[in-house]
């Protein structure tokens, strides 16, 4: 059957939830565009012989065919097409550098896709609303105008909260902190929060 | 929308605090506030009322609404109506939270408050999950809404709109010639 | 300190003509974010507004680098200016992810528009537009669309990618009165009829019916 392999391709993001990125299937893209090559030759061919012999019983199955070649275009592009959306959440959730699990899962197309992307992403910033511009990838929750409990998990150094205050976030350290300001410290391991 | 930001607006309303400090008017960008007086009462956003609160520079006055027998009325009114009562404040599930959680000991009776606004919250629940059938079932094409508030549209909205779209696409895609069931397609 | 904080006030006070006031501009703001989170389209840039709320939020940053540390004035303006940038990116997030999301069907929206008409995308928000189209262009290219049989090289990518659904239903609030707004039928045996749309009143309905609403203001989505 044409198309089974194109077919698989879509399954293949399907089976896996949203947020994921599975490993880029070379071998099935490469398997699609053979079967395009080999429905294409063939059409070319019996087009000739269609038209040269007048044999108008080659129409229908060129059109098939044809059919097919549309089909695993359109789904060869939509595997792609979803994948780099899946990759523009990553540049979301994890920053301008991919852990390298991740980047193993992707083609270097696909690598360069990013980096264009990041770039773009990064002018955007730079030239919203004057000089200074505005990092939205910051401030992904609202703020919280509320204190909590937080250990420190390794030395950090020293740390200015938002009266200005300067605290020493020495390890096994305790302190009561805004919690909007210990939100990143938080995600990189430096705070925890401390449930009462 | 995520619930923290119908929190978060939810915190630009305006409660009454006695502040045990004293600082001059402050002219913020959305507004001016203050002058604070140690035991003069002064109304500001409530966001600011928790900060100041947990940093133990304030007492924190109870909206008027959030009292006892003022809540039994409006739960009384609740389930008699079929309709949806004027709430008791356009954000009274989310103040009710924030305040209970973070000042519970300036609200006299908060038990029970939680209780009422939780029984008054159902209450208006069911009824939005009945209205949100009937308006699927009969397939129409305008309501309207008056006394629902943000988080109570907000619990209701993606299951809503998603099914209205969904069965829309259906319908379209039924009629040949319209374009409208390509939307999700590739 | 109370120098530095100060001037901020006699800035609000007096009001210049046709210029919004700093309270004006937040609300503007927050409208602006609330219609942008909710609509399914992209709505017309609010550049301007974008602009100001930065100039106040570098603005009053500034006033704070000369304040002393440990000021509670200062950690009372600080906590304003993360509520208002956290509007500010939010805004600005959506509108990001509707231009990505939609990308070829608003580029060719703007590219079409007549001379007079308001732009729906901001300078910034064009260039990165161009971008993104570009970039994904090449990419499609370059691992499969150039290995495939000559009259398939090419996607058209406004036929492909999927288009903003104005028939979404949408939930709105009324600012300003409205009188005899259509209602289109759901189903055949229906008819259609008309509704007002009373102030302070709230509604369910296809955001077709009221999308040129929502721009000028006369009702916000909730």
């Amino acid at each position: 059957m044409f198309c089974e392999k194109s077919i698989e391709l879509i399954r293949e993001l399907q089976r896996i939830s949203d947020g994921q990125l599975p490993a880029f299937n070379e071998d099935g893209i490469r398997q699609v565009l053979e079967e395009m090559k080999a429905l294409y030759e063939q059409n070319q061919s019996d087009v000739n012989e269609a038209k040269g012999e007048g044999r108008s019983d080659l129409i229908p199955s060129i059109k098939l065919r044809h059919c097919c070649l549309l089909r695993n275009q359109r789904c060869v592009t939509a595997y792609l097409y979803d994948r780099l959306l899946r990759i523009r959440a990553l540049r979301w959730e994890y920053g301008s550098v991919l852990p390298p699990n991740i980047r193993f899962h992707m083609c270097s197309e696909e690598l360069q896709w990013f980096n264009q992307y990041k770039k773009s992403l990064a002018n955007f910033m730079r030239s919203v609303g004057g000089e200074e511009g505005l990092d939205i990838t910051q401030d992904m929750k609202p703020p919280k105008s509320l204190y909590i409990e937080v250990r420190c998990l390794k030395d950090h150094g020293e740390f200015e909260i938002d009266d200005g205050t300067i605290i020493l976030l020495k390890k096994n350290s305790q302190h009561f902190l805004p919690r909007w300001k210990c939100e990143q410290l938080i995600r990189q391991g430096v705070l925890e929060h401390v449930m009462s | 929308m995520d619930p923290s930001e119908v929190e978060f607006l939810a915190e630009k309303e305006i409660v009454k605090i006695i502040p045990n400090f004293s600082l001059d008017k402050i002219y913020l960008i959305g507004g001016d506030l203050g002058p604070f007086n140690p035991g003069l009462p002064v109304q500001v956003p409530v966001w600011l009322a928790l900060n100041l609160k947990q940093r133990q520079k304030c007492r924190i006055l109870p909206p008027p609404w959030m009292d006892v027998d003022k809540l039994e009325e409006v739960r009384e009114m609740e389930r008699k109506e079929d309709s949806f009562t004027p709430p008791p404040s356009p954000y009274y599930m989310e103040l009710t939270k924030l305040l209970l959680n973070h000042a519970s000991d300036n609200i006299p009776k908060a038990d029970e408050i939680r209780t009422l606004v939780k029984d008054i919250w159902d209450t208006r629940i069911a009824k939005l999950r009945l209205s949100a059938d009937s308006f699927i079932s009969q397939q129409e094409a305008h309501a309207k809404l008056d006394n629902l508030t943000l988080m109570e549209i907000n619990t209701t909205r993606s299951f809503l709109l998603d099914s209205l779209n969904c069965m829309f696409k259906l319908r379209s895609n039924m009629q040949p010639g319209t374009s409208a069931g390509k939307a999700l397609d590739y | 300190m109370s120098a530095a904080l100060s001037d901020e006030g006699s800035d609000q006070n007096d009001s210049q003509e046709d210029v919004m006031t700093p309270v004006e501009l937040i609300a503007k703001l927050e409208e602006a974010w609330l219609n942008e989170k909710f609509s399914p389209d992209l709505l017309e840039n609010k550049s301007e507004v974008v602009e100001c709320v930065m100039e106040q939020l570098t603005h009053m940053e500034a006033n704070l680098q000369r304040v002393r540390k440990g000021d509670m004035k200062a950690s009372l303006h600080r906590m304003e200016i993360d509520r208002i940038r956290f509007v500010l990116s939010s805004y600005l997030r959506s509108r990001l992810q509707k231009i990505e999301k939609f990308f070829p069907h608003v580029l060719e929206k703007e590219e079409s528009r007549a001379d007079g008409d308001p732009s729906y995308l901001s300078p910034e928000e064009y260039a990165f537009a161009r971008e993104y189209l570009a970039n994904t262009e090449t990419y499609l290219k370059a691992v499969a669309l150039r290995h495939m049989p000559p009259n398939l090289q090419t996607v058209a990518l406004v036929k492909a990618v999927p288009e903003p659904c104005l028939d979404s239903f949408v939930f709105l609030r009324v600012k300003e009165r409205q009188d005899n707004v259509m209602v289109e039928p759901e189903t055949d045996d229906q008819r259609e009829y008309v509704v007002d749309l009373e102030e302070g009143s709230q509604h369910l309905m296809r955001y077709r019916t009221i999308a040129p609403l929502v721009s000028t203001g006369a009702v916000h989505l909730i």
